[in-house]
C-alpha cells in the first residue's frame, strides 16, 4: 500500500516539476539558424549598400567601388511606412528617380535590368518577405509613429524590432520569427511613452486588436 | 504569457462581472435600433453581406439552418396573447392567434448584442471568444475548433457556424463576387463560428486616424456597414462613454443603464419611455437598445 502511495505521488511530483520547468523556459525566440526562406527577388536589390553604414575607407579612392552603404533612411524608400497600416513596396519610379542621375552604376547588370521595366512600364514583381497570415492585422503606422517619431529611437532600429538588420543583408531575409508569442513578449515590456516622458506603457493584450 | 507572469499580474488579468469590473476607459462600443422607424427593408443584412465577406448559402442549406447573416430581419406578426384558460396539452398554435394584419408585421433586426457578461464568452473551452477593453464580444477565427457550444449558449441565436468551406462552395461568391471581398478581414474556413463584430475592422480604423491625429474618437468617425445602408436611419452607433455621441443621448434619455439588469423606469407605472433591451433578465447586459415601435392601436 505504502509503496503504491509512494510511486504514485512521485509520478505526480514529477509531473508538475516537469510541467512548471516546461512552462518557465520558453524556447529561445531567436536562434542563428531561425532564419526564414531565402526569396528569390527579380532583382537582387543590395539593401547594404543603400542602407548600410557609411565606411570611412571608400572616401580615401572615389574611383574604386564602394564597401559600405549609404546610410539611407528605410522610410525614404518604404514610405507608407509611418502612414499606413501597410508598409507597401516603393513603385519603380522612386528607383528611377535616384538612378537615371546615377551615371557611374548605369551599365551595371542590375541597373541594366531596372531600366529594361521602367521601358517596358512593368512593375517589378518584388515578392514578400515578411507575410503574415491573413488572418493577422499589423499595423506599421502605430509602431514607426511609436518608436521613431515619439520615442526618437534611430529607424534602422526602429525597423530592425522585427524585420532585423536589414542593412547589413543584400536581399532582405525574415530573421524574427514573427510568431504570436513573439509579438506579445514585446507588448508586455513597458515602453516610454515618448522620448521626453518618464511614463510607460505597453501594447495592447486584446486578441482583436491583432486578429481579424 | 508565462504562469509566472499569470499569477503575479493576477489582478489585472482577472475579469470580473461587468458591474464590479473596472469602466470602461476611453471607448464602449454601443448600438440603438429605432423599430419605429424600421422598414424591415434587409438593406443592413445586404449590407453586412458585402462588408464582411459573409458567403451566401442558398436555398438548401438556408433550409438545414446555416444561414450566415450576422444580422437578420426578424418578423413578428401581432403579439401572442396566452388565453387565461390556458391548456398546455391544446395545440400551441391555437394559442398564438392574435394575428394584427392590418398593422403589419413588426420588424426586428436581430445581431450580436455585445453583451456585456456574454454567456457565450464562458463557455468557450479555447477562449475563442473573449470581451475587449472597447467593449465588444471578440471571435478569434484561428483560435475557435467550433465546439459550437457558445453558440448553444447564446440566448440570442446570432452566431454562425461555417459548416462548409464556402470559397469552396459553388454559389457562396459567384463570380465576378469574388473580386469585392473585403481584404481588412478574413474569409473564414470550415469549422469556426462567427458573428456580428461590430464592423471591427472600421473601428479599429477610426480609432487608428484618430490616434494618429492625437485627438479622442469623435461621434460620427465611425458608421458600421447596417447603419451606413439603413434608409431610415433606423441604427445608430457609437461610443456609449461619450456624452456627446447620439448613443450615449440615446440610452441617456430611455433612461437605460448598461450595467443594470432592471431599468428603474420600468418598475414605475406610467413609463412611456421605448427604450428596452432584449432578454435583459437573463443579465447578459446587452450593448444594443432598442426602441419599441409605436403602434397604432397604443395612440
Amino acid at each position: 500500500m505504502h509503496r503504491f502511495l509512494r510511486l504514485s505521488i512521485l509520478l505526480v511530483g514529477m509531473f508538475f516539476a516537469v510541467g512548471s520547468y516546461a512552462t518557465d523556459t520558453a524556447p529561445p525566440i531567436t536562434t542563428e539558424d531561425d532564419l526564414g526562406p531565402q526569396v528569390e527577388q527579380p532583382i537582387e536589390f543590395p539593401h547594404n549598400r543603400h542602407a548600410g553604414l557609411h565606411d570611412p575607407a571608400d572616401d580615401a579612392d572615389p574611383s574604386k567601388p564602394a564597401k559600405g552603404g549609404m546610410e539611407i533612411n528605410c522610410m525614404y524608400c518604404h514610405t507608407y511606412a509611418r502612414r499606413s497600416m501597410v508598409a507597401g513596396i516603393p513603385p519603380l519610379r522612386k528607383c528611377i528617380g535616384c538612378h537615371q542621375s546615377i551615371e557611374s552604376v548605369k551599365e551595371t547588370p542590375r541597373i541594366k535590368k531596372l531600366f529594361e521595366y521602367w521601358e517596358a512600364k512593368k512593375a517589378i514583381p518584388w515578392k514578400k518577405v515578411h507575410d503574415l497570415p491573413d488572418f493577422v492585422r499589423f499595423n506599421h503606422e502605430r509602431h514607426v509613429q511609436r518608436f521613431v517619431f515619439q520615442q526618437n529611437r534611430p529607424v534602422q532600429e526602429a525597423c530592425g524590432y522585427c524585420h532585423g538588420d536589414i542593412k547589413t543583408m543584400t536581399v532582405a531575409r525574415r530573421q524574427k520569427p514573427l510568431t504570436m508569442g513573439w509579438c506579445a513578449s514585446c507588448h508586455q515590456k513597458d515602453h516610454l511613452v515618448s522620448a521626453s516622458s518618464s511614463e510607460t506603457s505597453h501594447g495592447p493584450n486584446d486578441c482583436f486588436t491583432c486578429h481579424k | 504569457m508565462s504562469v509566472s507572469n499569470l499569477l503575479q499580474n493576477w489582478s489585472t488579468f482577472r475579469h470580473e462581472h461587468p458591474i464590479n469590473d473596472k469602466p470602461h476607459a476611453e471607448i464602449k462600443w454601443a448600438m440603438t435600433i429605432d423599430l419605429d422607424t424600421c422598414i424591415g427593408c434587409n438593406a443592413c443584412s445586404v449590407a453586412c453581406y458585402a462588408e464582411n465577406n459573409l458567403p451566401v448559402v442558398g436555398k438548401e442549406k438556408y433550409a438545414h439552418g446555416q444561414s450566415m447573416h450576422w444580422i437578420r430581419i426578424e418578423r413578428y406578426w401581432g403579439e401572442t396573447e396566452v388565453k387565461e384558460e390556458y391548456d398546455p396539452n391544446s395545440n400551441f398554435d391555437m394559442v398564438q392567434q392574435d394575428f394584427q394584419a392590418d398593422q403589419g408585421a413588426q420588424f426586428l433586426p436581430m445581431l450580436c448584442q455585445q453583451c456585456e457578461a456574454a454567456p457565450c464568452e464562458t463557455v468557450c473551452p479555447v477562449g475563442a471568444t473573449n470581451h475587449t477593453e472597447d467593449g465588444l464580444n471578440s471571435q478569434i477565427y484561428n483560435r475557435c475548433i467550433g465546439s459550437r457550444y457558445c453558440s448553444a449558449n447564446c440566448p440570442f441565436k446570432v452566431r454562425y457556424f461555417n459548416w462548409w468551406n464556402y470559397p469552396e462552395q459553388e454559389n457562396a461568391w459567384p463570380e465576378p463576387l469574388p473580386l469585392q471581398l473585403n481584404p481588412d478581414l478574413t474569409v473564414r474556413t470550415k469549422g469556426v463560428m462567427e458573428k456580428c463584430t461590430f464592423c471591427k475592422q472600421r473601428t479599429y480604423t477610426a480609432r487608428n486616424n484618430a490616434r494618429s491625429e492625437g485627438r479622442p474618437v469623435h461621434d460620427g468617425d465611425v458608421q458600421t456597414a447596417c447603419q451606413q445602408s439603413c434608409p431610415t436611419n433606423a441604427i445608430s452607433f457609437g461610443n456609449l462613454v461619450d456624452p456627446e455621441a447620439r448613443v450615449a443621448k440615446q440610452w441617456e434619455q430611455q433612461q437605460v443603464d448598461l450595467a443594470k439588469e432592471k431599468q428603474e423606469k420600468d418598475e414605475k407605472a406610467d413609463n412611456k419611455l421605448r427604450g428596452y433591451r432584449i432578454l435583459e433578465e437573463l443579465r447578459p447586459y446587452p450593448s444594443i437598445m432598442y426602441l419599441e415601435r409605436v403602434r397604432e392601436s397604443a395612440v
